[in-house]
């Protein structure tokens, strides 16, 4: 199987002298094509700044990241942009949408830099607020949309240039019980079909649809389950989510 | 092409967002940019004016003017009409000195230019209203007859004789009202004096009749109008006293009444263009945090840093740009208006230069590249993760400051830690206010200075237009450095209230009360306000200093320092709005929004 995301001893720390803190402690992970995996633990792990690391936002203090078997832990800060814009989704727990820009537009925004012509970005964008259940809102701003329509015109937008792995931070921390729902029937969906998902979360119910769960602890990985990689399990149908 | 796309996009959606700030980066650049761009084109403006009165005037090349009268005189003029490079001439031709009086009683000196009724081919005044000169009656020269507010069938007395105003005509072959005489009777100094003409029969009778002073001239047109200077000296007359007005002369004399106006206009435009960065940079910097946001968004959706600043600059640069295109456009339809306060000139003026459009173009960038590109440079520099939950930067520990501050009045208290906060814009805010004291400083010494009527006797009852102009001007100029400063100092009161919001809601929470904290935000703004005012008199004289007369005359003092105490009040009473609608803001509110 191929290997989408491989990260070798990665260490990454915070602050200078005794404000030292070590945030990821020398990390080993891959995540093979098609995999949903969950990242579990307490608040302040390490678990965002890991997914930050995979993603190119921050630069490790030492180790390896290699996504599609290219490394990217060395790349400048534009070569960076631009394998996040093409390869890479992110999902963040407080949205970052664009306040002034519509919902269709925030979705158009990563074809565009991608170097979509303005139809194609625009058929994009359509299709995949369709596919989140946002057609009627394509036009509204991000102040007009609630927390779930919002988090959900983000994965849209994650979504647009198809990436070889979507990132989430926390995707539902700020949503309601019926949002979360929504956003979870979403990366079913999304698993369903195939796409690369690495998932930090607090939500058990989140870290319940995944393949693998991956538990975190002062920057290191204590734990690593495969799970059914069927579903989301029993809790899954306790919720709602099966059957 | 979709980045070209994106970066529109996002430019016209934030200008939606902001349109108040938009309209006021617009209208600040507009105003810097005609004001600069008027004191940069006025000569060219002045000389094109002139350039098409003399089209349309057939004007001469020369003027040879004698302070005589007699045999001689003509004889010495007409060997010059016969001169090789002399292609057509007109004259020679009487000037009688006279008083001239309105039915308003407005009397004015005159002088009379004894003209035939069908004109020849060089000098052929264009009549703008009425016809031309027929026995019995006068035409006016169009500015004297603007400034004694006389028309066509009114009735004027010339030395005692009364004349139906038959017409209102313009000339390139004198200079502008008030300047007509060219010279004084004898060939002496001429006074400020008005034209008018008659036939030559009439002016020969009316000069016969009260015994008046006369003087001769001959308008000539050259086979080579650029050699002027060359004929004056191949041509020395040696028999009478003869003076030679060249038409380049006449063009330069029409800047006379110009000289204080491209001065007023030129440090005006810079001043205001000040006030634009300073206004600008406040918009920025209270925005900087939201832009580091937006930055920090894009890049984690891909865009390169290349492309965030290509984002962030092009609003602003783009509107600068309309701003300079739209302070072109006014300074291009104003310009004809103040390059001839006398109408006694015609035409429409010709376009800006390119030397002028380059400069307001090199001006308006300068605006938008200066007051954005730090926080730009921020933006593109601070790490995504760290630009995605940016607050507002947080000002350095001063523990001096703290203790001193400590042994305040409360509201004392809040404004010397909110300016310490904030120094850069505690510069701003002083820098504002200096420009605003100097321009006040330079408007009381242009109020001041002595200035002599262009009616009879020096009366005042025909005013020197020349004064009337640079008040105008810098009280034009003035109201707009005011303007700007008004919208700066309200600006930065509201970008700190806005950042100091959560340390205001926590000393609300410990006791200070909502008129405390209102009172500290206008107190923010008036400590950097105070030195700014006292600099702003010596400052303001010392420009003025630059480029007025050596006999000036300064402003009383305690006028000056009026004027710094009158700006400091008035900053506190512009600060009061905005610092009291901030401090209204409900407490728990505010700390359950920085949550």
């Amino acid at each position: 199987m191929n290997v989408v995301v491989r990260v070798r001893g990665l260490v990454k720390e915070h602050g200078q002298g005794q404000s030292r803190v070590r945030a990821v402690d020398a990390v080993d992970l891959e995540v093979p094509q098609g995999q949903t995996l969950a990242v579990m633990g307490p608040s302040g792990c390490g678990k965002s700044t890991l997914l930050h690391l995979l993603g190119g936002l921050e630069r490790p203090t030492d180790g390896e990241v290699w996504l599609a078997g290219r490394r990217v832990d060395t790349l400048t800060e534009r070569a960076l942009a631009r394998l996040r814009r093409r390869s890479i989704g992110f999902v963040f727990q407080a949205f970052h949408l664009v306040e002034e820009l519509s919902a269709a537009e925030n979705v158009e925004l990563p074809a565009l830099l991608a170097g979509c012509s303005r139809r194609e970005a625009r058929r994009r964008a359509g299709d995949l607020l369709e596919r989140v259940g946002l057609t009627a809102r394509a036009r509204h701003l991000p102040s007009e949309l609630s927390g779930g329509q919002r988090q959900r015109v983000a994965i849209a937008r994650a979504l647009v240039n198809e990436p070889l792995v979507v990132l989430a931070d926390e995707p539902t921390g700020n949503l309601d019980t019926a949002a979360t729902l929504d956003v979870l029937r979403i990366f079913e969906d999304l698993r369903a079909e195939g796409q690369t998902l690495v998932i930090v979360t607090h939500d058990e119910r989140v870290a319940a649809s995944a393949d693998r769960l991956v538990s975190m602890r002062d920057g290191m990985f204590v734990d690593d389950t495969r799970l059914a990689g069927t579903g989301t399990g029993w809790l899954g149908g306790l919720i709602g989510l099966e059957g | 092409m979709g980045s070209v796309v994106l970066v529109v996009r996002l430019v016209l959606a934030d200008v939606r967002r902001h349109k108040a700030q938009a309209l006021m980066l617009l209208l600040a650049v507009a105003v810097a940019t005609a004001t600069m761009a008027l004191g940069l084109s006025l000569r060219g403006v002045s000389d094109a004016l002139y350039e098409q009165t003399r089209a349309a005037t057939a004007g001469p090349d020369v003027v040879a003017l004698s302070g005589d009268t007699g045999p001689d005189v003509t004889a010495a003029l007409t060997a010059l009409a016969d001169a090789p490079e002399v292609v057509a001439h007109h004259g020679p031709y009487r000037i009688v000195y006279a008083d001239l009086t309105t039915r308003d009683s407005i009397s004015s000196p005159v002088v009379v230019h004894g003209f035939a009724e069908t004109p020849g081919a060089v000098n052929r005044p264009l009549v703008t209203s009425g016809r031309w000169v027929r026995n019995g009656g006068t035409v006016l020269e169009r500015g004297f007859a603007t400034a004694l507010g006389v028309g066509v069938g009114d009735r004027v007395t010339i030395a005692g004789r009364s004349y139906p105003v038959v017409g209102i005509a313009v000339t390139a072959a004198t200079s502008i009202y008030p300047w007509a005489a060219q010279i004084g009777p004898g060939g002496g100094p001429s006074d400020y004096t008005g034209l008018a003409w008659m036939t030559r029969s009439d002016a020969w009778a009316l000069a016969s009749a009260q015994d008046l002073p006369v003087t001769t001239a001959l308008d000539l047109k050259l086979r080579d109008p650029a050699r002027t200077e060359a004929f004056r000296e191949a041509h020395p007359v040696s028999t009478v006293r003869v003076t030679f007005h060249s038409w380049q002369f006449k063009a330069q004399q029409d800047m006379v009444i110009l000289r204080n106006s491209r001065p007023i206009l030129v440090v005006g435009g810079w001043l205001l263009s000040f006030l634009a960065v300073t206004g600008v940079a406040a918009l920025a910097a209270g925005r900087a945090v939201e832009q580091t946001r937006r930055a920090g968004l894009l890049k984690a959706v891909g865009a390169t840093p290349g492309l965030v600043a290509t984002v962030l600059l092009t609003e602003y640069l783009a509107l600068a740009l309309a701003g300079g295109a739209l302070g072109l456009t006014i300074a291009r339809l104003t310009a004809p208006v103040i390059a001839s306060p006398t109408a006694s000139r015609i035409g429409d003026a010709a376009g800006l230069t390119g030397a002028t459009v380059a400069t307001a173009t090199v001006l308006a960038v300068a605006v938008a590249v200066l007051s954005t590109l730090r926080p730009t440079l921020r933006a593109m520099r601070t790490a995504t993760v760290t630009a995605l939950t940016v607050t507002a930067h947080r000002p350095r520990h001063r523990p001096w400051l703290t203790a001193l501050s400590a042994l305040l009045p409360t509201p004392l208290l809040l404004g010397l830690r909110l300016t310490a906060r904030r120094p850069g814009r505690a510069v701003l805010q002083a820098c504002s206010t200096a420009t605003t004291v100097i321009a006040i400083v330079a408007l009381l010494a242009i109020h001041v200075q002595p200035e002599r009527g262009y009616g009879l006797g020096d009366s005042s009852a025909l005013p020197n237009l020349r004064g009337e102009q640079d008040r105008l001007l810098m009280l034009t100029v003035t109201s707009l450095l005011i303007a700007l400063a008004v919208v700066n100092t309200i600006t930065l009161t509201w970008t700190i209230a806005m950042e100091a919001r959560a340390n205001m809601a926590i000393a609300r929470t410990l006791g200070a009360t909502p008129g405390q904290v209102s009172a500290g935000l206008s107190t923010a703004q008036l400590l950097p306000s105070l030195p700014g005012a006292v600099l702003g008199v010596p400052l303001g004289l010392g420009l003025l200093s630059l480029f007025s007369a050596r006999n000036a005359v300064d402003p009383p003092l305690s006028w000056m320092l009026g004027a710094a105490l009158a700006t400091l009040l008035a900053t506190a009473a512009l600060t009061a709005l905005p610092a009291r609608l901030a401090a209204r803001r409900s407490v728990a509110q505010t700390l359950s929004a920085e949550h």
